[in-house]
């Protein structure tokens, strides 16, 4: 296939185009924009936000959906804030601790909706209210401040304009695109999502797969909700509380399936590169913040409802 | 090797689907399964894949003792089937599709190199020549029927279930698929083949077992030397019914509903009709010849490319089905009973009111209980409707009494033309015969009827005249003698003679 | 071959018996009376007026919150953006009243029409592209809050006419003027579902919309409809807030109603999937979350566990609701 059709039919190909746009308007409209330190900012803003996406993409893969991706970040984050600053434990055993604390709660979520056949809407919404009631128990709304200086570091550095936050998510990525395109779970994983009762009359086993997207989804999450630590530097309780729209619209935007089992993570990347850019754009062209959640909704609406008609001209080719 | 169901019950809410069935294959016959929609088919093949768990009775494979909790332990006993909807992953390809739970790897990876050589090789068994990276939703409804039988032949499974296999295929693949499973049955597989066809099985099949009501009333029977009235008695409990006698003839100077040249968004060509006050319409095909769609053009879904649609000689264009209902007075009796004639969970009140809820309405579009029992009370007894009382869950009803249900909202309408989508399918002798009865009385009141149905004796006892459709295009029409040889006959010739010769 | 089905008879009256057995509302009544005896006993501060009173109005605004999620959950829809029409009502309204001066009966019709219009939108948008509510008025949600915060900067307003707070905290003999005005509002909703023949379309939609499409349902213009009516409830919820808290302040909507518009209905026994809703369930539901709050607070449990309390509890609720549906499918298949 040619390599013009190949953009043409993906769905992310528009967006990319408006990504490319947006960097060619933005550089003529400010200067600053091209600076290496405003690409550093701009590339580690997105760091946390691409894995709270690729939180919910796995989920919307198995044809569920995760309403505590941002609380169960949020917990996370206080969790390892908690266990550097008041129990002095460093940084990377810390963060394992806190991720699988994030994996174990993912499990949670799923052993509910699948033990108790609940629809994983209502699941989730009741257990974001209680992770972000532990949150708010724990913390008494008061952050951690005190973090080891190499966790910080680690936060803060860069090597140009390349964050070194970046690392993670770039990991990530890469694991997850393996996951779900050439391991026999991930597949199974997206066969569930598009046709459950296919799978399960297949022999696979629905319950069992729901349950690690759910642990795949918490463990995800967790790790962002560390990053985003690292990034602010200290261990806010409001972490997360932003994070459940954006969880939704870049792989919506992106491109994912809404009945389940076809995600991009392609799609969802480029998207997350869209939403950074426009978050970056607010802040250097002085624009009211709010314009960023009502460009975010617009994008959402754009997107589905292309997705719509490309699926009703390709029923109506067939 | 045999595979023995004995006095299997099972029940769901409000229902005993089973009731002491029993069934058993042996290695190297191909065994038909037949019985009317609702006899319990679907149920016991559940519970031979384990889908279902039965509540009594045994499952024994080689004289063991099985419990199946889950599709898994029932493929890993050597059962593989072919169920009669579709069952595959749209994204994913034909090759992840066929070998979805035993994907080849290698290093720990996917290996679709492998994948895809061993999906070609399942392919070519069953002549169908494609590629193994085609994503399954790009496929035609045929060629995702033949991925699927591919599918369970690549199991080399002991038993193989096949149901309604043939339903979606031409002639030519299902003369290809039966090549394969009469193969099968010389390497010593046994065959499961369910289908209402009566002539398939009387030409393919070893050994007949027919349910029906949930029970067993033919078993294992020889299909030598068996014919169709056998098999109908054995599945409707009396051989094919006398011709229903009509008190009036249809009045073909007042046409109702014309159809000129309609050519739909369906893929209809060209079809035209006309149907009469008082007349029976028959409109006879196989599954898939197009007319449920044809009906659901006439009520506005669907979109007419050219020709007209007209009611009492004046040209239409309906709108939407509620344009239909409301201001050309056609009303449609779904084939799709359970899940279009009726809303299950509501009561019977509200399923017979809710055509008219507006016209019986008080002021500002108040409504009470009451106004509905009074609309809907007549029409209940009327139908002979056996229920408690009317603030009966719907769903809670027999298969029968679901239909009559169904009918009463349109009579509660009070409409003009009706088109009735295969009526007694799943339904009890004594509903059926009642049913025919109404709708007899219907047409002789000056009610114009369109009646679509695959049902050949049914067909034949009602219609006045008859429309024979295949792929989209109606191929015949001939006035009904009601001789049921020389009826059924000139459908099937009509049938045989377009599809003769075709390429599959 | 079939049977029908006998609701249980001669099973033992005890409290789980009734719990699991009886309606859903009536669940609920046995639990809030033992919650309210447990409280009560355990505070006597828990039953004092003062307590009541504040309990009242803030159970008033919920109920009708949850009242604005239970009109589209009945068509087995939903909508996420309850709390973004909560935030624009909120300002507009603290507009019109402080900024145009509006004389207070235009200043909340305007405020509802407007709350039934952003509604109208997520109707227009759901029918004509085809997209589930879901992702919709997610996005929606976005919309109406950003553009809102754009235009006003989220700026509380305080000063409003004087009326307003004081109808706030007006009572009605013992009991809130907020609390009639919901209990009001409950009972034309009752009319709606149980007498009228919009209430009977809307509830087809929810259980069948195939089936009712065609038996001439319109369809699309039933689910724009409630989008309508949820936006205009949502709108007196917001109206009801600002004369509780005496001020426009609309941070105290938004996100903060997405968790209790769908409590209330949820657990009340309106089910997500659509075809049945209640009213009384959606007054007990809201009426159980906040007692559950008021108790907390007055035994003065560390408030900050108060969330995660409302969780699990939350939680439990619909773990009952679960077992309870299981348990009756079990019984209906007993006696085919």
């Amino acid at each position: 296939m040619k390599p013009v059709t190949f953009l043409l039919r993906e769905q992310w190909s528009g967006i990319l185009l408006a990504v490319v746009l947006g960097i060619v308007a933005l550089s003529i409209a400010n200067p600053t924009f091209n600076t290496e330190f405003n690409w550093f900012v701009l590339l580690r803003s997105i760091c946390v936000v691409a894995l709270a996406a690729f939180s919910q993409m796995i989920m919307l893969g198995v044809g569920q959906m995760n309403l505590s991706v941002g609380a169960l970040g949020g917990l996370v984050a206080i969790l390892v804030g908690g266990l550097m600053d008041a129990w002095g434990v460093p940084a990377i055993p810390a963060a394992s601790i806190a991720v699988l604390v994030g994996g174990g709660a993912g499990l949670l979520n799923g052993w509910l909706t699948v033990r108790t056949g609940i629809n994983g809407f209502v699941v989730t919404l009741a257990t974001a209210s209680a992770f972000t009631g532990i949150n708010l128990g724990l913390t008494r709304a008061v952050p951690f401040y005190h973090l080891p200086a190499d966790f910080v570091a680690f936060g803060n550095g860069r090597i140009g304009a390349f964050p070194l936050l970046m690392i993670v998510p770039i990991i990530v990525t890469a694991l997850l695109a393996i996951f779900l395109n050439r391991t026999v779970k991930g597949r199974h994983l997206l066969a569930v999502g598009g046709n459950s009762n296919a799978a399960e009359l297949s022999g696979i086993s629905v319950s069992r797969t729901i349950m690690l997207a759910h642990c795949l989804s918490g463990l995800i999450a967790a790790i962002a909700g560390v990053l985003a630590v690292a990034q602010l530097g200290s261990a806010q309780p409001t972490i997360g509380s932003d994070w459940l729209i954006i969880s939704f619209a870049a792989p919506i935007i992106g491109g994912a399936s809404l009945s389940g089992g076809s995600v991009s993570i392609t799609g969802t990347v480029v998207a997350v590169v869209l939403i950074g850019l426009i978050q970056n754009a607010m802040v250097l062209l002085a624009v009211d913040p709010y314009w960023v959640t009502f460009l975010l909704g617009s994008l959402i609406l754009a997107a589905v409802w292309i997705n719509r008609i490309r699926t009703v001209r390709m029923e109506r080719a067939q | 090797m045999s595979l023995a169901l004995q006095s299997i019950t099972k029940s769901f809410p409000g229902v005993r689907a089973l009731n002491d069935a029993s069934l058993t294959l042996v290695g190297g016959e191909i065994h038909a399964l037949m019985g009317e929609n609702g006899a319990g088919k679907s149920t016991l093949i559940k519970i031979i894949t384990g889908v279902h768990r039965a509540d009594s009775g045994t499952l024994k494979l080689e004289d063991r003792d099985l419990v199946f909790s889950s599709p898994r332990d029932a493929i890993a006993a050597g059962i593989a089937v072919v169920h009669q909807e579709r069952n595959l992953i749209p994204h994913f390809s034909v090759a992840e599709n066929i070998l979805l739970e035993r994907l080849p790897t290698r290093n720990g990876l996917v290996d679709f190199a492998r994948a895809h050589s061993e999906t070609r090789q399942h392919l070519a068994k069953v002549g169908l020549n494609i590629d193994p990276a085609t994503e399954v939703r790009r496929l035609s409804v045929a060629q995702m029927q033949m991925v699927e039988i591919a599918k369970a032949l690549s199991h080399r499974a002991s038993v193989l279930l096949l149901d309604e296999p043939t339903a979606s295929l031409t002639e030519a693949e299902a003369e290809t698929l039966f090549r394969l499973v009469r193969q099968l049955r010389e390497a010593g597989t046994a065959i499961l083949f369910v289908s209402h066809k009566l002539e398939e099985v009387l030409s393919l099949c070893d050994r007949v077992t027919v349910l029906r009501d949930g029970e067993t009333t033919l078993m294992a029977a020889p299909v030598v030397g068996m014919t169709r009235g056998n098999l109908i008695e054995a599945m409707i409990g009396r051989s094919e019914r006398p011709v229903v006698p009509r008190k009036r003839g249809p009045q073909l100077d007042q046409p109702r509903l014309q159809t000129q040249a309609l050519t739909t968004s369906y893929g209809h060509k060209a079809v035209d009709f006309t149907l009469h006050r008082g007349e029976i319409l028959g409109l006879y095909g196989l599954v898939g010849a197009g007319r449920t769609e044809l009906a659901r053009a006439l009520l506005g879904q669907g979109k007419i490319r050219s020709g007209q649609v007209l009611v009492d000689g004046a040209a239409v264009r309906v709108r939407s089905v509620r344009d239909a209902i409301k201001r050309l007075r056609i009303g449609y009796v779904s084939e799709d009973r359970k899940y279009e004639g009726v809303i299950l969970d509501h009561p019977i009140r509200s399923n017979i009111a809710i055509t008219v809820w507006d016209s019986i309405a008080r002021t500002l579009g108040l409504l009470t209980r009451n106004d509905e029992i009074a609309l809907a009370a007549p029409l209940a007894v009327r139908l002979e409707i056996r229920a408690p009382n009317l603030e009966q869950r719907v769903g809670n009803l027999s298969g029968g009494n679901q239909q009559k249900v169904s009918l009463a909202k349109w009579l509660a309408a009070d409409v003009d033309i009706l088109i009735i989508d295969e009526p007694t399918v799943g339904i009890d002798i004594k509903a059926k015969s009642y049913i025919h009865e109404l709708i007899n009385e219907l047409a002789d009141r000056g009610m114009a009827i369109l009646l679509i149905s695959s049902d050949m004796p049914e067909m034949v006892a009602m219609a006045d005249r008859i429309l024979v459709m295949h792929e989209f295009a109606l191929i015949d029409e001939f006035v009904n003698d009601r001789r049921y040889e020389t009826a059924s006959t000139r459908i099937m010739d009509a049938i045989h003679s377009v599809t003769a010769g075709s390429v599959g | 071959m079939t049977t029908q089905v006998q609701s249980s008879s001669g099973a033992s009256i005890s409290i789980t018996g009734l719990l699991t057995r009886g309606s859903t509302q009536f669940g609920l009544l046995i639990i809030l009376s033992v919650l309210w005896t447990v409280f009560a006993s355990l505070s006597p501060g828990f039953l004092s007026t003062f307590n009541l009173n504040s309990l009242g109005r803030s159970v008033a605004v919920d109920v009708v919150v949850g009242f604005a999620q239970m009109v589209v959950l009945a068509t087995g829809g939903m909508n996420l953006s309850v709390g973004a029409i909560g935030v624009c009502s909120v300002m507009l309204a603290g507009y019109f009243l402080q900024v145009l001066g509006l004389p207070i009966p235009l200043a909340i019709a305007g405020t509802l029409a407007f709350g039934g219009v952003l509604g109208w939108l997520n109707g227009i948008a759901i029918t004509k592209t085809g997209v589930n509510s879901f992702v919709v008025t997610l996005a929606t949600a976005s919309l109406f809050s950003g553009g809102m915060l754009i235009l006003s900067h989220g700026v509380p307003l305080n000063g409003l006419p004087s009326e307003i707070g004081a109808f706030g905290k007006a009572t009605v003999g013992p009991v809130p003027a907020l609390a009639v005005v919901a209990l009001a509002i409950g009972g034309l909703l009752y009319i709606l579902f149980a007498h009228s023949v919009l209430g009977r379309q809307i509830l087809s939609v929810g259980a069948n919309s195939r089936a009712a499409e065609m038996s001439g349902i319109p369809v699309s213009r039933v689910i724009v409809f409630v989008h309508v009516l949820s936006g205009v409830l949502a709108a007196a919820a917001a109206l009801m807030l600002t004369a509780r808290l005496g001020a426009a302040m609309p941070a105290v909507a938004g996100d903060d109603w997405l968790l209790p518009s769908f409590l209330a209905p949820v657990i009340g026994g309106t089910s997500l999937a659509g075809g049945a809703a209640s009213v009384i369930g959606t007054i007990l539901g809201a009426l159980l979350v906040s007692t559950i709050r008021s108790g907390l607070l007055i035994l003065q449990f560390a408030s900050f566990w108060l969330q995660f309390f409302l969780g699990v509890f939350l939680l439990a609720a619909i773990l009952l609701q679960r077992y309870r549906s299981v348990l009756s499918a079990r019984e209906q298949t007993r006696q085919a």
